[in-house]
């Protein structure tokens, strides 16, 4: 009792002193700067948009500021005294004082909150939705005389903040070092060899290097990859079924788009809203595979309509962590936590995606369907037709519904069934005398029926009829038994709605057994020309072209006005619960609506690259940034909301982005080569004692960028080296060797088709993507699974990579292929020097070689002593000279050099 | 709350403040550059001269972490039937659903549900199992797990656990990453994140897998936004033991050792010149691949156990089997692995088939279990180690007390379709109340009607028993601290001793 007393009275001393107050005058306190993280950080978990305790939200200013339950506000502008906020900061009893049952705030805390009352409660914007401003670049003349006297804008602003640190940079890096940074930052190759001499010997200025590597095609496949992991680009489609999807079109189109150099606002508009263009090419509607990357459930037994929700969910979701760094995930279910975004404003960005016609369907529709040169011959053959015999908007219809095939009805929507049911889940299937309802077709009076089914048996027909079995009959299907086949009959012209009667009948069939399956019905207008001669072929034709497509690639496609669908505000985020109705808008609080936008994707996508928007450029600038230093100027960067570390440069970071949108024209490679011609970039990467004391994260650039190489780099490089690399473009994913068992479905068995010739020595980039079973090498060097969004790969080191790279055939195969580049010679230590140097681009020093010809003639002294060894060497099927072998170790060393696995 | 509860209360905040998780981490990088040089590579200073890099977070992030508060075990073994267990046929003994066999559904159960494949009216369909109450505890098994019975007083059952998902791929993710959506850490990897493992050999969240991958695939012991470095690694009973770990043809144990000298020697002269500690961490990971190119198939060898326990598991060596993955697990958390996950396949018994038939393919499912879990229960114990490690047993859902009807058809076998509502699972070992039963359904197994848990509940009370405060621990991501609980879970102090 007396020691419980005791101590009772020494928190009551603690606490007094805590309520002790300086009185010194105090500077103007920001809100943004220091107001805000404080709130964020210690109240805005139980007073912000998920909870309001007590009324109290720190949230929203017109929130803070309110009267509370009791009658008065929490806070009153120049009075921190009488302020209720600042009171319960002070509380002896601990079930008082705030944070609730947390520690208490420190003093300057309290008083620094205390001085942003006294000083009026000034409320304040995060500096992020501030538009950014190009910022006057710091002289360079009272910099360093290592940067010379000629000033790069970047150089200003790092040179400025480096100063004030007293640091010093480093000297630039030897060329052959930059040259080999360079290439792989733009290629992800070490640099072709003639080219990299012609730098180094000073043939050719830095500039032109850059150049020649940002106009090889290899740069947009290296940075295909990047942007590839933000899309969350996959071979197949996730979930439990995770069957293989043909979405490779879209990773082209992202590699062409990078080569072609496309502005950042364009590359944009069209992932987002390409099928939204006047006449969408193919390559718009393409690009919108962009969205089409969400997973889709094929898993027996799942709603569809809830997993088309997951993926406009998805879409919400990824277009703000790709746009604005903003984690609008949190929205779903309730107000923004730390961020001004009310929980309705997450459903009115959801209005504008959730207007299209992918419904979580097998077939994956919408897609585009590409058509090989034969094929689309015959297209043309039948669009000429309707030129010539209808109009040219009838043909380019025409054309149009070859390619994309919508709007369609997907039956999975049908409903009272009667003698059959959904199979799987899926498509309609009818027993004999089974029917069911399509309710609300709308056919714009069209009398052509395109339907894709699958048949078992042959003699089933199909009646259809209009609001019931006692209804007209609209049309007829007789099926015949087929695979999956788009077939077509005519069907009598309504202008109205009505509900589908769809009945079965195949007497040959015993009970419960399935007549068919039937995915979907489209309705179109007759093709023209019905009484001329060749009508009947051409009609075939046309039906021959829509069952013949090469590639399918979903894409987006909106809504026409009578599928539209209505959106609702989700309670608690839960899709069942649906509640007010809303309408597309983005939050104005980020950036203005222009009113010349139409409400639609294309004009979100204009508000997202509009020059108003702040979020942009900054997140691009940051990331790309962030892929040439290993760090980006904001440190998360996933985030450049109130959570966010603050900028280490915010004047830079905004210059940066101003001369991306204004002088850059949104051109990637324009930023890519502004950054690297700065002589922060070109730094080595050398670290002093000094430096590591006083700046360990390099939070100042005095240290040159080190980075580990991706894990689509190590592959390619390894093959590169090895001289292995195809250099084939594009196409469907290839499957290189990856061992047994790591792809195993119980039910279809190895689905990993190891690719033959060429195809095993692919760039990383066209490895098939499967998304329940990433590529194993790629997963131990830290790339995702490409299920949602990933902004960042947090580079890892561990010694499962040390064993792929030891181990791994696909090494093996590359150190022995780079071994026998070279033909045996009497001096193993002048080979050994070459291929180091063939390597890592630099010359080895007497020490190095020896290192390594110590190695070699251990090995060399293994195989005369075992010479069963050679037999079948490193998993190949050769059996090598003992000297090849030895130097084939020597490059498997190598090629786990530290400075081989990154790049200084 | 009285004063003394204010008191500790106040001790607790202060202490908190100063070590977090991430605090802890983060000071570790900061300070490492002159440690990690002297230690690593032998210029010991005096005050130095027991450090263990491989201690060391910086340079490997599986370095060992005390738990912040008193934990109860140091690993966990964890039993997933994939596709979910029939809770009707192995502990939920229910027999007024026995005197409503072949009676249609009521009406009650159907209205604004949703099922996997139930369409229309279902039949309701009684256990198709045998019950006892067995034990001191008396609890309710049935005769598919005879060998079970006997050490049922070990466990504590929870009998109305339920989930919101009735999908296998996203209730896995539910179960195992707290979200079911992808992108959250697995429950492993969080433990391997706020503990590290304790042996260096070899990996710190190891899965085992029988009958192939789970539905929703790797994510399941995926790292999500924590480093990869702390997703599960995955050691198979065919080809490598773990991928990559053996060493190629040509390259003989010493000839590796060299190169591995060589490696390592080139790289020191690296970190000479740019003094960039990441270096000297690969230094220690290439060090720590070749030993556990040693220590792993070591492992994995389950011939070299003696002849008495490899038959009180009931393993088949050389084949991939749940019996010799339970055998695996007990040699793994032996050795010092923190997070051991065994997945079975075959557990969704929709009756579409034989294999699936609740009265036919279960039984063979439960007879594969039923004598390597009894013998993991029992092994541990006999070598003390059951009481320093916790036992999860279950699946992602349970299943319907209605006999399954698929598109409407009659269904030549007995199956039963998916369930979230009230399922069985059961936990053992370290802190675990033995012979406890906590939770109860309603007559017919349909839903609970006391002691309801929920997914949040059961990952808290795993972390309870490791030392963690669920809702403290977290890691920041995308501008908010994330928790594996969410915003929920309740620890189950009913089945805690």
């Amino acid at each position: 009792m007396k020691l419980k007393n005791s101590l009772f009275f020494l928190i009551i001393l603690f606490g007094s002193v805590l309520l002790y107050r300086c009185d010194s005058p105090n500077s103007e306190v920001d809100f943004s700067s220091q107001v805000k993280p404080l709130l964020n950080a210690k109240c805005i978990s139980c007073h912000g948009g998920v909870k309001k305790n007590a009324g109290f939200s720190v949230l929203f200013e017109e929130e803070a500021m309110a009267s509370l339950a009791t009658g008065h506000p929490a806070i009153v502008p120049g009075q921190a005294e009488k302020s209720r906020m600042i009171q319960v900061l002070t509380e002896n009893d601990i079930e008082q004082r705030m944070p609730y049952r947390k520690p208490a705030l420190s003093r300057e805390e309290i008083q620094l909150l205390s001085d942003w009352i006294d000083q009026g409660a000034k409320w304040g914007t995060h500096w992020a939705y501030v538009p950014p401003i190009k910022n006057e670049i710091p002289s360079l003349s009272s910099s360093f005389e290592e940067w010379g006297s000629k000033a790069h804008p970047i150089d200003g602003f790092i040179g400025k903040k480096m100063r004030e640190e007293n640091l010093v940079p480093n000297p630039k890096a030897p060329l052959a070092v930059l040259a080999r940074r360079a290439a792989l930052d733009l290629t992800g190759l070490p640099p072709n060899r003639i080219l990299f001499d012609s730098f180094v010997n000073q043939q050719m200025t830095y500039s032109t290097y850059l150049d020649r590597l940002l106009e090889n095609t290899a740069f947009g496949e290296h940075w295909a990859s990047w942007w590839l992991d933000l899309a969350r680009y996959a071979d197949s489609r996730g979930y439990e079924k995770d069957p293989a999807r043909s979405i490779w079109p879209y990773r082209d189109w992202v590699i062409r788009a990078f080569n072609q150099d496309m502005p950042f606002d364009r590359f944009t508009q069209l992932q987002l809203a390409g099928d939204l263009m006047p006449n969408p090419t193919a390559d718009e509607l393409v690009a919108t595979g962009f969205h089409r990357n969400t997973m889709n459930n094929d898993e027996g037994g799942t709603e569809d309509e809830e997993f088309r929700v997951a993926a406009i969910i998805d879409r919400v979701n990824t277009t703000f962590d790709v746009w604005q760094s903003t984690t609008m995930s949190c929205v779903q279910c309730h107000s923004h936590p730390y961020d001004p975004i009310k929980h309705k404003q997450y459903y009115e960005l959801m209005a504008f995606f959730n207007n299209t016609r992918d419904e979580d369907t097998p077939d994956e529709a919408p897609i585009y369907r590409g058509y090989s040169a034969n094929e689309e011959k015959k297209l043309q053959s039948v669009v000429e037709w309707v030129k010539e015999k209808g109009s040219a908007e009838k043909a380019t219809y025409f054309e149009r519904f070859a390619h994309v095939l919508e709007p369609k009805f997907q039956l999975h929507n049908c409903t009272d069934f009667v003698l059959g049911e959904l199979s799987d889940s899926k498509y309609l299937a009818l027993w004999n005398n089974g029917s069911a309802y399509l309710r609300n077709v709308d056919t714009q009076g069209h009398t052509s029926l395109y339907f894709y089914y699958s048949a078992g048996v042959e003699g089933t027909v199909i009646t259809l009829r209009k609001n019931g079995p006692k209804g007209a009959v609209l049309g007829q299907l007789a099926l015949q038994k087929a695979n999956w086949t788009v077939a077509k009959i005519p069907f009598a012209k309504q202008d109205e709605p009505f509900d589908l009667y769809i009945e079965a009948k195949n007497n040959r069939l015993g009970p419960e057994q399935n007549t068919s399956r039937i995915h979907w019905f489209a309705f179109a207008p007759d093709l023209p020309g019905k009484k001329e001669k060749g009508y009947v072929a051409i009609e075939k034709t046309y039906l021959d072209v829509l069952n013949a497509p090469e590639s399918t690639t979903p894409i987006l496609v909106e809504n026409p006005s009578f599928m539209q669908r209505e959106t609702r505000l989700f309670e608690r985020g839960s899709w069942l619960a649906q509640g007010e109705l809303v309408t597309p808008n983005v939050p104005e609080n980020i950036a203005p609506w222009d009113v010349k936008w139409e409400k639609n994707r294309l004009g979100l996508a204009q508000w997202l690259v509009s020059d108003n928007n702040p979020l942009t450029a900054r997140t691009l600038v940051n990331r790309i940034w962030a892929q040439l230093f290993g760090k980006g100027l904001v440190t998360t960067l996933e985030d450049l909301g109130t959570q966010s570390e603050p900028p280490t440069h915010p004047e830079l970071l905004d210059w940066l982005s101003v001369d991306l949108m204004t002088t850059q024209q949104w051109r990637i490679k324009t930023l890519l080569k502004t950054i690297m011609t700065s002589s922060t970039y070109q730094q080595s990467s050398q670290w002093s004692e000094e430096k590591h004391t006083r700046d360990p994260l390099n939070t100042f650039y005095a240290v040159g960028p080190k980075k580990r190489l991706t894990a689509e780099q190590i592959r390619d490089q390894a093959l590169y080296v090895a001289q292995l690399l195809s250099k084939k473009m594009y196409g469907p994913g290839v499957m290189p060797p990856q061992p047994d068992g790591v792809w195993e479905h119980q039910y279809l068995g190895n689905l990993w088709k190891e690719s033959k010739g060429e195809d095993r020595y692919r760039r990383a980039v066209y490895t098939f993507y499967k998304r329940t079973s990433p590529y194993p090498s790629f997963v131990s060097f830290d790339a995702g699974s490409r299920e949602v969004c990933l902004i960042n790969r947090t580079p890892t080191n561990t010694p499962l990579q040390a064993l792929v790279t030891l181990n791994d055939p696909v090494f093996l195969e590359a150190a022995y292929a780079f071994a026998r580049r070279y033909p045996y010679s009497n001096s193993p230590k002048s080979i050994i020097s070459s291929l180091y140097e063939d390597a890592l681009y630099s010359t080895p020093s007497e020490e190095r070689v020896a290192l390594l010809l110590t190695l070699y003639e251990a090995a060399i002294k293994e195989y005369t002593a075992f010479p069963e060894q050679l037999i079948a060497f490193f998993g190949t099927e050769d059996t090598p000279e003992k000297e090849v072998a030895a130097l084939a170790v020597v490059a498997n060393a190598v090629m786990n050099l530290d400075e081989f696995l990154t790049r200084s | 709350m009285t004063d003394l509860e204010k008191l500790s209360l106040e001790l607790k905040t202060q202490s908190l403040a100063s070590t977090t998780r991430r605090h802890f981490i983060k000071d570790c990088a900061l300070g490492l550059g002159g440690i990690a040089m002297s230690s690593l590579l032998g210029a010991c200073t005096s005050s130095r001269n027991n450090y263990d890099p491989r201690l060391n977070r910086a340079l490997n992030p599986l370095a060992p972490l005390p738990p912040p508060h008193f934990a109860k075990v140091k690993s966990v073994i964890y039993l997933h039937m994939v596709g979910a267990p029939s809770q009707l046929e192995m502990f939920d003994y229910k027999p007024e659903l026995a005197k409503l066999h072949n009676q249609p559904c009521p009406a009650s159960l159907l209205d604004g549900k949703k099922f996997a494949f139930i369409r229309g009216v279902p039949n309701m369909l009684g256990p198709q199992a045998e019950f006892e109450r067995v034990g001191k505890s008396g609890n309710w098994v049935s005769d598919n797990l005879p060998h079970f019975k006997t050490v049922v007083d070990e466990v504590a059952f929870l009998k109305a656990v339920h989930t919101d998902q009735f999908n296998h791929g996203p209730a896995q993710l539910l179960m195992h990453t707290g979200s079911s959506r992808f992108g959250r850490p697995s429950l492993g990897s969080w433990v391997t994140y706020g503990l590290g493992t304790e042996n260096q050999n070899l990996p710190g969240f190891v899965v085992l897998t029988s009958g192939g991958t789970p539905d929703a695939g790797k994510s399941v012991w995926g790292s999500g936004f924590l480093p990869s470095v702390y997703q599960g690694v995955q050691c198979r009973s065919k080809g490598d033991p773990v991928l990559y770990l053996k060493d190629p043809k040509g390259v003989s144990r010493s000839l590796k050792k060299q190169v591995l000298e060589s490696i390592n020697a080139l790289n020191y002269k690296d970190y000479l010149h740019y003094q960039d500690p990441e270096i000297l961490t690969r230094i220690n990971q290439y060090e720590m691949a070749y030993r556990m190119q040693i220590t792993v198939p070591e492992v994995m060898n389950i011939n070299t156990e003696p002849d008495y326990i490899k038959a009180l598991y009931g393993v088949e060596p050389g084949k991939e089997s749940f019996a010799n993955n339970c055998l695996l697990a007990r040699k793994m958390v032996e050795e010092g692995v923190r997070f051991v996950q065994l997945y079975d396949w075959g557990w969704d018994s929709h009756g579409t088939d034989h294999g699936t038939a609740v009265d036919l393919g279960l039984k063979n499912k439960c007879r594969q279990i039923d004598r390597p879990i009894t013998a993991l229960l029992l092994d541990l114990k006999q070598r003390g180690l059951l009481d320093q490690t916790l036992i999860v047993w279950g699946g992602e859902f349970g299943r319907t007390p209605m006999q399954e009807t698929r598109e409407g058809k009659t269904m030549q076998y007995k199956g039963r379709d998916h369930h979230g509502e009230a399922f069985t699972m059961w936990l053992a070992g370290g802190g675990i109340k033995k012979g406890a039963s906590y939770g109860q359904t309603d007559d017919i197994g349909y839903s609970g009607v006391e002691g309801r848990v929920s997914v949040h509940d059961i990952q808290a009370t795993i972390l309870h028993l490791l030392g963690f405060n669920h809702e403290e621990f977290t890691f920041d991501f995308q501008g908010r601290p994330f928790r594996l609980t969410d915003v929920e879970g309740t620890i189950l102090n009913q089945i805690l001793a």
